[in-house]
């Protein structure tokens, strides 16, 4: 029996929420108040796995989401919904790969052939989802507390440096509220936080039920405020250049320079990087594996490699980096991503507790 | 394995031993003694056997052959065979470990061991007395395994000497030492030892029935029960641990662990066992727990050195040269400059060529050992450098890495390291440092998903065990060590010692007592 504890969950919940998200500058739309839309879209992120996604777990407790699509949609439409979320992630999966793969070659690696640099990591990934669920908990388990600390030296480093000055946040809201709303809604709801729908794939498995909401909740504010709080240190450390930048995290502390001795600490935001996509992407492989195989009824381990392969394929068909980039922002954080996040979820609810009521109506 | 044959033993002295000559190719070191005790002298009424080198010849001369003769009146004067048996065992074999038996393969069987047969005429049981004994390695310094501080003794190729070891230092009645032979050929003696309620019955049914599962002809070493018995094969890790020293080996038995104890070598095998054991050293707990902690952690840093170094200066020399400060960078460019070869080619030469050294240096003949080193030192690291052949940075980092694998206290954990090294040097100079982070990334992923015997080879870190960490990258005082590990150890004795037991001095002091 696959099972795992309580600091395990919470340290999957953690790296997956944190992810590469605190690398970047989320809701740069809102300028010097992206932290506060970034916090909007933490409590209404939280509001909607309080509600929705955490209730139907609790509804449907040792089932997947497979399990209670094909439940509660019949045969056809829940064959059909099921089929869709194994694209999502795997969709969602291909995204992190591309995106990892596209900032390593610009970054590290500048003549290595791009399908090279996927493969390696797709072959990774695929280790640890061949592994399965429980070493995969285990392994955020002993990764956290590395990534972790490493945030905290350089956001220490940062601060202790001189380089954040927090008066670059101000003035707050300047053009009012409206703004700071329209970067916040959809786009940092459905990137990072609305993104725990996946967990529905994982939480089947926890071990003790009655803790399941509590750890959840608190393990997602702690990133969630983690989150908020690199998006002010990015602020406040370059200002407006940390729109432009394309890793604002990795700027800001190329610029610490302490005695001469403490620079240069590229290496260690790259690891955090690698860490925190590594652990998205490689979520997201094991949910449509996971979900893959428990549509068609086999072994999770036979779906590697047909799951593997399509990740492989869909992340060399976008034609640039920037082509990803621009389809995620344009469509899929707007139209997409929603969906499957909030509506689907919304509407499966409503039909558990209709049914629910109807049951103890007839009980 | 076929059953076991059981032949009677002939009433007749002279058949049986026959018999038994026969079955032994009538090898010229056993030794018959035939004593007529008044009977015909083709016919001894009592015959004693045994082999040469595997008794202790004091034992056999005095207590069997010396007490036969003295009382041999007595003995020829018995009423009937079973009486002179009985005669025999009661008032004339002087040994403490005797028994009756009655099977041919028996007798061949407690020969084997160095027991002492004794026939008597006319009856179809034989005496068996344990005489064992013969000559073998007394008990010295660990050669594999030093320490300053702490106790000198290692354990030896005598299992009985080394159970004896252990026992001298628990001396609890809870201590179980469960024998058992394995290989068909060889019949070697196996102990598995344990503390009854503080190791966990669970594991130690599971070594049991693993020991049990092996059908091999033949044990000569430890080694041939760990690749039986270990819970994955295609690892570079260790999932048993081997110790020269009993206590280190007590230390692991008082923690819940098993040892398992194989006649014909001094390594003892310890098993469940977690990834940190591989660095800790019995001294840690005899030094001050300050440095014994400094010292882990420096262990800890000279496992990632061993491992990581030569990928890491490859990959930062070849892909990512913006990250060196640039004098180290201009310097580094003039080293390079005159040698023909790509880092990682160089990297391969020179740690090839170490690995070599390093395995000269194990199997040539002690003398010649000097010789080598100078050809080593002078030869292959000066003279290549001046040659132009490697740049003087490359032997410094090998020889760094090589001296950081010396620093692990465990061997076949360095030696994990040292072939994990050449998978990461190839990572380092193809992919950089992406390449390295992936092989690391990997590696973490396997030792996830490690056991030993069913407990997660990670233990203190994942599954997280906060309890657990006071003994892995520090050492706390031994008064704060109030619990024993947990998951490893029996649940139900977790408890190892008494609380707030940290020392102080008297709340008034001596002094100010005599001013009174």
């Amino acid at each position: 029996m696959v099972q795992y504890s309580r600091f395990q969950l919470s340290a999957l919940i953690i790296l997956f929420q944190i992810g590469s998200s605190s690398l970047f500058l989320l809701a740069s739309d809102a300028k010097r108040d992206a932290w506060i839309a970034t916090l909007f879209a933490m409590l209404v992120g939280f509001a909607l796995l309080a509600f929705v996604t955490l209730t139907i777990q609790k509804l449907a407790p040792r089932q997947n989401l497979i399990d209670i699509l094909l439940a509660h949609f019949g045969r056809y439409a829940g064959t059909l919904l099921a089929i869709s979320y194994v694209f999502y992630f795997s969709y969602k999966s291909i995204r992190n790969f591309r995106e990892f793969s596209d900032l390593m070659i610009v970054y590290l690696l500048p003549h290595t052939p791009l399908a090279v640099v996927l493969l390696l990591l797709i072959l990774l990934s695929a280790y640890a989802v061949y592994q399965g669920v429980e070493v995969f908990f285990r392994l955020a388990e002993v990764l956290l507390p590395v990534v972790l600390i490493v945030y905290c030296a350089l956001i220490f480093l940062l601060i202790g440096a001189d380089i954040v000055h927090f008066d670059r946040l101000q003035p707050m809201m300047e053009e009012g509220v409206r703004p700071v709303f329209d970067a916040a809604i959809p786009e940092v709801i459905s990137f990072p936080f609305g993104e725990m729908v996946v967990f529905l794939m994982l939480w089947q498995y926890y071990g003790d039920r009655k803790t399941l909401s509590r750890v959840t909740l608190y393990s997602y504010l702690f990133a969630g405020v983690f989150i908020v709080i690199t998006n002010m240190a990015i602020i406040g450390s370059l200002g407006p250049v940390s729109l432009i930048s394309s890793i604002p995290f990795m700027m800001g502390t190329s610029f610490v320079q302490i005695a001469s001795i403490i620079e240069r600490m590229d290496p260690f935001v790259a690891l955090l990087l690698f860490t925190g996509v590594f652990m998205k992407q490689t979520t997201y492989f094991l949910a449509a594996t996971l979900a893959a195989s428990r549509l068609l009824k086999l072994n999770h381990r036979t779906m590697i490699v047909p799951v593997g392969m399509a990740i492989f394929c869909g992340s060399l068909m976008f034609r640039s980096q920037m082509a990803q980039v621009w389809v995620g922002f344009k469509y899929n954080l707007k139209y997409h991503f929603p969906i499957f996040q909030i509506a689907i979820p919304l509407l499966l609810l409503l039909i558990m507790l209709a049914k629910n009521r109807r049951m103890k109506v007839r009980a | 394995m076929t059953e076991r044959r059981s032949t009677p033993i002939s009433e007749s002295s002279a058949s049986a031993l026959e018999w038994i000559m026969d079955e032994l190719g009538h090898g010229a070191d056993i030794v018959t003694r035939a004593f007529a005790c008044g009977g015909a002298d083709d016919q001894p009424l009592i015959t004693l056997v045994y082999i040469e080198g595997l008794v202790d010849p004091m034992a056999v001369n005095g207590r069997i052959v010396d007490r036969i003769l003295d009382a041999s009146q007595t003995l020829g004067e018995a009423a009937s065979a079973p009486e002179r048996l009985r005669l025999l065992k009661e008032k004339v074999l002087a040994v403490g470990g005797i028994t009756e038996v009655q099977s041919g393969e028996h007798i061949l069987k407690s020969l084997l061991e160095g027991h002492s047969i004794v026939l008597a005429e006319g009856s179809a049981n034989a005496i068996c007395a344990n005489t064992a004994g013969g000559e073998h390695r007394g008990v010295e310094e660990p050669s594999s395994q030093t320490v300053i501080r702490g106790p000198k003794e290692g354990f030896t190729e005598s299992i009985r000497t080394n159970v004896s070891l252990i026992r001298r230092k628990i001396k609890s009645p809870k201590l179980r030492i469960d024998y058992k032979s394995i290989g068909t050929v060889t019949q070697t003696q196996i102990a598995v030892v344990y503390l009854k309620d503080i190791a966990n019955q669970k594991i130690v049914d599971e070594i049991h029935e693993r020991l049990d599962g092996i059908d091999t002809d033949s044990i000569l070493e430890s080694g041939y029960i760990e690749e039986f018995i270990q819970d994955r094969t295609f690892t570079p890790f260790p999932t048993l641990q081997n110790l020269e020293r009993p206590d280190a080996i007590v230390g692991g038995i008082l923690e819940g662990q098993i040892a398992v104890i194989v006649d014909g070598t001094p390594f003892v095998l310890l098993a469940p066992v977690t990834f940190n054991r591989f660095f800790q050293s019995s001294e840690d707990y005899y030094q001050r727990f300050d440095i014994a902690s400094f010292l882990r952690l420096i262990r800890f840093g000279s496992f990632l050195v061993s491992m990581l170094l030569p990928s890491l200066y490859i990959a930062i020399t070849t892909f990512h040269q913006e990250m060196i400060p640039t004098t180290l960078l201009v310097s580094l460019a003039a080293q390079r400059e005159g040698t023909p070869f790509p880092a990682i080619v160089e990297a391969f030469i020179m740690e090839i060529t170490f690995e070599v050294l390093r395995e000269a240096g194990v199997r040539m003949p002690r003398a010649m050992g000097s010789a080598i080193s100078i050809v080593g030192a002078l030869v292959l690291g000066q003279a290549a450098v001046q040659a132009g052949l490697v740049s003087a940075a490359m032997v410094i980092v090998v020889s760094f890495t090589a001296i950081a694998n010396f620093v692990i206290p465990a061997i076949n954990m360095a030696t994990a390291s040292r072939l994990i090294r050449f998978a990461m040097m190839i990572l380092g100079g193809t992919f950089g440092l992406f390449g390295v982070m992936t092989g690391l990334m990997f590696l973490l992923i396997h030792m996830v998903s490690l056991r030993s015997f069913g407990i997660p080879f990670m233990l203190p870190m994942s599954p997280l065990s906060i309890s657990n960490l006071k003994d892995v990258f520090i050492r706390l005082p031994w008064w704060a060590l109030s619990t024993r590990p947990r998951l490893i150890a029996d649940p139900k004795a977790n408890v190892r010692q008494g609380k707030n037991q940290k020392p102080a001095p008297p709340s008034s002091s001596a002094g100010e007592r005599n001013d009174e």
